[in-house]
């Protein structure tokens, strides 16, 4: 094959990759709603993309005993919708569905890690937060101190996917 | 069984690196000295070749002089391409982070056309630019890796950034014949499984899928490539056995035995593809428990005689490996079918007459003039000391006394040594037992069988203990009278050696438990030198002797 279409195909290739990342995300970004939520953090390091903090959130954590729920257990894997409402500063987690019912209502979707006894380990692709080389240990120490906690400012789209836009230190 | 799967890991490394390396420097000898003798006309050309065609080497290429500017590009490429991993890593927030992604995305296509114009408009710069195609697929991960970063996409996805880097880069290391991207590719493939693995506990078909159909067919040439994706390969089928993906490691050991008989010269294939169904074999085991498979031992079958076929003699030992985990595997399946409790004693005892038995094979293989049989003595005789070295320590045997016999692995060890009687039985009908040498081994064969039915018959640990350290010495004594009957240097040294690892590891067993530590040491080491200075003096006395005799 012709070496110069191939180094065009490539290119086009790289161009259309790059992009695929970058628009679903950035459309989450724009046309998302704001959502804040609470957190507890770690610092660990990825070779490829540096320092980050590993987030763990409110939301992360369901008894299936506690909120609404349409089935009474999930399978590890099960990709799910919680249905999230705001309580003063922060949104909550109010149900929990297979599926989307309706359009107008916040739904995140996540996925179930570990599944035990109506105790739900979910995750929303929003766990790591790279930051500055050197500042995720900074960070860490401000959260575990009592003066201050972490917020986080979540986009989320109609569709239910969630992209991390801001994390807020807040004094107490 | 971790614990047997970690043993005979370690006796296939050694064994198989042991018999490799020696044989390879022996090639490598005649493939240079082949080109000599011809230069001094000792051979002709003709005679050369049948040489070098007996046993299926190539002749060796005059290497050119070392290309300089290949190698510094080369350098230059990998440091620019890690310091920009580097520094997107930082995470500098000082340039926004579009114009970082659209910045890095422009020099990623530039390093690229770069790398293609000195490649192949630009006469005379080839190496340059094969090194700027490298240094492209370098910065194509930078950019991915920035993006990511920007989004705060999961870490667990990062399987998906490896194969959002390998994928596009193959058409780089296919179409533009670069091997370093080839290599890059294929070791990004070998990390996504890992991670893709470990993060979605899942088996990942698509994995030898990729290797079989893209990466090796593209890497002909290639050997580190090719190594790279056969060892992946090799791990993605160890994963199974953890993982109890049954049906990939199945897939992945057929893919490589069918490629070895597609490419017959290459034997890494049938390595690979019989340490493969020994994983497989595992997975079975771990999925199905009580139910042994029987089915292992039709691939191990052919194995076993494409080794012979081909003269692959090291897979000898990955396939006398694969026999052993098999007959323990089975064995567990029926202990578990019978709610027998595993009894250390019993499993150790087990593979000591196991390695008798192989090492009576190749005593029979060497009276019937048949290929390999010193691989047979070896292994069988590594195994049976191994093993009862293993029970010379009353630790070892305190930690199975006064347990249940486990039956299965009981009858097991009664089968082997009735087969193990009625071979030798019928080598001694035959006459094949007639000199000093035979005598020797079949001494030491006894001397070893009765020390295993010592052991098996569950006798009190003291015993025991006593049994194992007899036989050890038994077989350092007919060691060394064996290498001076034979004129076998390093049978002789052999012994010396084993009797030197007895009285030092006898001496650490009780010198441990003096509370005054000093003193075992300096007195330790006294011994040790004194039985070095001991050993060495006898061995060269012995060695000079036989030269003599010579």
């Amino acid at each position: 094959m012709n070496k110069k279409i191939i180094l065009l195909l490539v290119i086009l290739l790289w161009i259309i990759l790059a992009l695929a990342m970058i628009i679903p995300n950035q459309s989450i970004l724009s046309r998302g709603r704001a959502v804040v939520l609470e957190t507890v953090p770690v610092d660990p390091r990825d070779l490829l993309r540096g320092d980050y903090v590993v987030l763990r959130y409110k939301i992360s954590s369901l008894d299936l005993s506690r909120i609404k729920s349409e089935k009474a257990d999930y399978r590890r894997g099960e990709v799910i919708y919680v249905r999230l409402e705001p309580k003063g500063r922060f949104w909550e987690a109010a149900a929990v569905q297979s599926k989307k019912t309706a359009d107008n209502v916040t739904y995140i979707k996540g996925r179930v890690r570990q599944s035990y006894n109506k105790q739900l380990r979910v995750v929303y692709g929003i766990e790591s937060y790279f930051v500055p080389e050197g500042e995720g240990k900074e960070l860490e120490r401000s959260m575990l101190g009592s003066k201050s906690s972490v917020n986080v400012e979540v986009m989320v789209d109609s569709s239910g996917n969630a992209l991390i836009k801001k994390v807020h230190l807040d004094k107490r | 069984m971790i614990f047997s799967l970690v043993f005979w890991l370690v006796v296939i490394y050694l064994i198989v690196r042991a018999f490799s390396s020696r044989r390879r420097r022996n090639y490598r000898w005649l493939q240079r000295e082949v080109p000599l003798w011809e230069q001094k006309n000792i051979i002709n050309p003709e005679q050369g070749n049948n040489i070098l065609g007996l046993y299926k080497l190539k002749r060796i290429e005059a290497k050119g002089k070392m290309d300089m500017v290949r190698v510094l590009t080369l350098i230059g490429a990998i440091f620019i391409g890690v310091g920009v991993i580097f520094f997107v890593a930082s995470n500098w927030q000082r340039i926004p982070a579009h114009t970082k992604t659209v910045l890095l995305m422009a020099v990623t296509i530039f390093t690229f056309y770069m790398g293609y114009f000195f490649s192949y408009e630009k006469k005379g710069f080839a190496s340059l630019g094969k090194s700027l195609l490298f240094l492209a697929s370098l910065f194509w991960g930078g950019t991915i890796a920035l993006i990511a970063q920007i989004y705060h996409l999961p870490t667990s996805g990062n399987w998906l950034i490896m194969l959002i880097w390998a994928f596009p880069i193959v058409p780089i290391a296919v179409f533009f014949d670069n091997e370093y991207v080839h290599i890059l590719a294929s070791a990004l493939f070998l990390i996504w499984n890992f991670l893709y693995t470990t993060h979605n506990n899942a088996a990942n078909y698509y994995y030898p899928l990729i290797i079989f159909l893209v990466m090796l067919p593209t890497a002909k040439n290639l050997i580190i490539s090719r190594r790279i994706n056969i060892s992946g390969l090799v791990i993605a089928s160890l994963y199974c056995c953890f993982y109890k993906y049954e049906w990939l490691a199945l897939l992945i050991s057929a893919g490589l035995l069918a490629y070895y008989l597609i490419q017959k010269e290459e034997f890494v294939y049938l390595y690979a593809s019989g340490l493969s169904f020994i994983f497989w074999t595992i997975t079975f085991f771990t999925v199905r428990e009580t139910l042994p498979n029987f089915f292992f031992l039709t691939p191990m079958a052919v194995i076993l005689y494409l080794s012979y076929k081909n003269n692959v003699r090291e897979n000898l030992v990955i396939c006398l490996v694969g026999l052993l985990v098999w007959l323990n595997l089975s064995l567990s399946s029926f202990s578990r079918l019978h709610g027998d409790k595993f009894n250390i004693i019993n499993f150790i005892v087990l593979q000591s007459l196991a390695g008798m038995a192989i090492y009576i094979a190749g005593i029979i293989s060497r009276n019937r003039g048949y290929l390999f049989f010193e691989i047979y003595k070896v292994f069988g005789y590594l195994v049976t000391f191994v093993c009862l070295y293993l029970l010379s320590f009353r630790g070892m045997l305190d930690a199975g006394a006064g347990e249940i016999v486990n039956n299965a692995y009981f009858i097991g060890c009664l089968l082997l040594i009735a087969v193990m009687a009625l071979l030798v039985i019928d080598e001694t009908i035959k006459g094949h037992f007639k000199n000093k040498a035979a005598y020797l081994e079949l001494a030491a064969l006894f001397a070893a069988l009765a020390g295993n039915l010592i052991l098996l018959s569950n006798a009190s640990v003291g015993i025991g203990t006593l049994a194992a350290n007899a036989v050890l010495v038994v077989f350092a004594i007919i060691n060394i009278f064996l290498g001076v009957e034979l004129k076998a240097s390093s049978v002789f040294t052999a012994g010396t050696g084993i009797f030197a690892l007895f009285i030092i590891t006898r001496y650490i067993d009780v010198g441990w438990r003096l509370k005054e530590k000093s003193l075992f040491f300096i007195v330790g080491g006294l011994v040790i030198l004194s039985l070095g200075v001991f050993l060495e003096k006898q061995r060269r006395r012995v060695i000079e002797r036989m030269r003599q005799n010579e």
